[in-house]
């Protein structure tokens, strides 16, 4: 691998920008790997990359149905935050933050993290004890959280306008300075580059149809290209976990559901900060501008089990109506694009990293809507469950049997209705 | 899938539709009818209600991977 710096970037300049190489080459499938993490997204990369780089683990291969990047780390509307409510959320979504802080550098790989903030509007005097008690909740754990009134919301984003007559007027908001965004393709194709420099076979096109077992162990997976023989198997497909469980013939308590996003056309800088906004009767809006220009959406889940990838346009609607009520200069942009994603959701909207029936058989699933934010904590403690068998501290509460003891973790308090979370 | 056919109202949009979560109602069941799903991608049966028309109850049976509806039945054996 090419090491990536302003010197390596004039140099390729010089030379006529004629010798970048491919960020990862194409390897070939063996016959037998100590782990097969299946599924490229990005907490499968990242678990791959950290099984190569801190476990010393050396013969890892990733395999991937379709393409490296196809499913939601490249769908997601690019947000990161660790302004959970629960203690084993948010230190879990901190400290996948902290490890953002410093992606770009550990990857070599710029993934252009933006630090902009993620402003939680309150729109009434009920909205403030929440956000307070969640703003408390993450200052004890000495996490950033800010309360802002009007006056301080008006003075960090002036472009909203908070004291605009609305019909919902804004009251203050709960700031994460530290939230922001980060290029989701490029969280991709960094971890994909850097975990094939340390000799982790990147495979595309290859889907996993089974699992084959003797006794008690799983012994390897079942492929369109062949029975490729593994010691541990790590399943990173978040969105169709549902499939692995039937395929296992292990019950899951997760659906899959449809989460939409939108952009609209580029234009220039109007809003510097990522504004998320829940109207009393409104789906919620959440909206940011990316670095092109485009202004992304994006909103509640479609409201039903699918797989189809293709978006209900009331709920478009409903976003785009949150956004224009917010801002309301964006009524005059056109919709560039619209896209969904498959999400896992769990009966309690938190993830599950837990072994799955067998031994040796591990599951990274249930992301729910908030994946995207999770990946470098995710890969790093799923790698360290997959390489030594035991789950760290971070992740143990995400393990599969809170569901029959009862230790659920349910941020919204919804109960078990994946379709209103 | 942007239409259900509403037995009383015919084909309406979507968004005129409410999705209920079916929850087991036979004793001894709960938990396992809510945690312990066995996930079916070709076939899904779901009870909707057609909040914004008739009111009316309706048993849905579609492809959850196609989209695709493959019958619509009322609720409660009432006619149509």
């Amino acid at each position: 691998m090419r090491h990536y710096s302003a010197w390596s970037l004039l140099r390729a300049r010089l030379a006529g920008n004629s010798h970048w190489q491919p960020l990862w080459s194409g390897q070939s499938l063996q016959q037998a790997y100590d782990v097969v993490v299946v599924g490229a997204g990005g907490h499968g990369l990242a678990t791959a990359f950290h099984l190569a780089r801190d476990h010393g683990i050396k013969r890892v291969a990733v395999l991937e149905k379709r393409l490296v990047g196809y499913g939601n780390v490249g769908r997601n509307t690019t947000i990161v935050r660790s302004n959970y409510l629960l203690p084993e959320n948010h230190y879990f979504y901190e400290d996948s933050l902290r490890r953002y802080e410093t992606l770009s550098r550990d990857l070599n790989y710029n993934v252009m993290y933006s630090p902009r903030g993620v402003v939680d509007l309150a729109l009434s005097d009920d909205d403030f004890p929440g956000l307070a008690r969640r703003g408390n909740a993450l200052r004890l754990a000495g996490i950033d959280a800010e309360l802002m009134n009007i006056s301080a919301l008006e003075r960090f984003c002036p472009e909203l306008e908070p004291r605009r007559s609305r019909r919902f007027p804004i009251l203050g908001a709960l700031v994460q300075r530290r939230g922001g965004t980060v290029r989701h393709d490029a969280v991709a194709w960094g971890y994909a580059r850097a975990a094939s420099a340390l000799g982790v076979d990147i495979i595309e096109d290859c889907e996993v149809t089974g699992v084959r077992t003797r006794g008690e162990v799983a012994t390897g997976v079942e492929t369109n290209r062949g029975y490729v023989q593994a010691e541990r198997i790590a399943f990173a497909t978040a969105g169709h976990t549902g499939m692995i469980g039937t395929m296992l013939g292990v019950p899951l308590p997760i659906e899959t559901h449809l989460l939409q996003a939108m952009v609209s056309e580029p234009v220039k800088p109007l809003l510097h900060t990522v504004l998320v906004y829940v109207a009393p009767g409104h789906a919620e809006t959440y909206i940011c501008q990316s670095d092109r220009g485009g202004l992304v959406m994006g909103g509640h889940l479609d409201g039903f089990p699918s797989y189809t990838r293709e978006g209900q346009w009331d709920r478009l609607e409903d976003v785009v109506q949150g956004a224009v009520e917010l801002l309301p200069q964006v009524g005059a942009l056109r919709i560039l694009r619209q896209w969904a994603g498959t999400n896992d959701m769990t009966m309690d909207g938190s993830p599950i990293i837990d072994r799955l029936r067998y031994d040796n058989v591990f599951v990274n699933a249930g992301w729910c809507y908030g994946g995207f934010k999770a990946i470098p904590a995710s890969g790093a403690a799923c790698a360290r469950f997959v390489a030594t068998g035991t789950a760290p501290d971070l992740i143990k509460a995400f393990r599969l049997s809170r569901f029959a003891t009862g230790h659920l973790l349910d941020e919204r308090g919804g109960g078990p209705f994946p379709a209103r979370q | 899938m942007s239409r259900l056919h509403c037995p009383f109202c015919g084909p309406r949009e979507l968004r005129e539709f409410r999705f209920h979560k079916t929850l087991p109602t036979e004793p001894g069941t709960a938990f396992a009818g809510i945690y312990e799903r066995i996930d079916n991608p070709e076939l899904s049966v779901e009870h909707w209600q057609h909040v914004e028309g008739c009111r009316g109850w309706l048993r849905v049976t579609r492809n959850p991977s196609s989209g695709a509806v493959l019958e619509t039945r009322l609720l409660g054996g009432g006619v149509a």
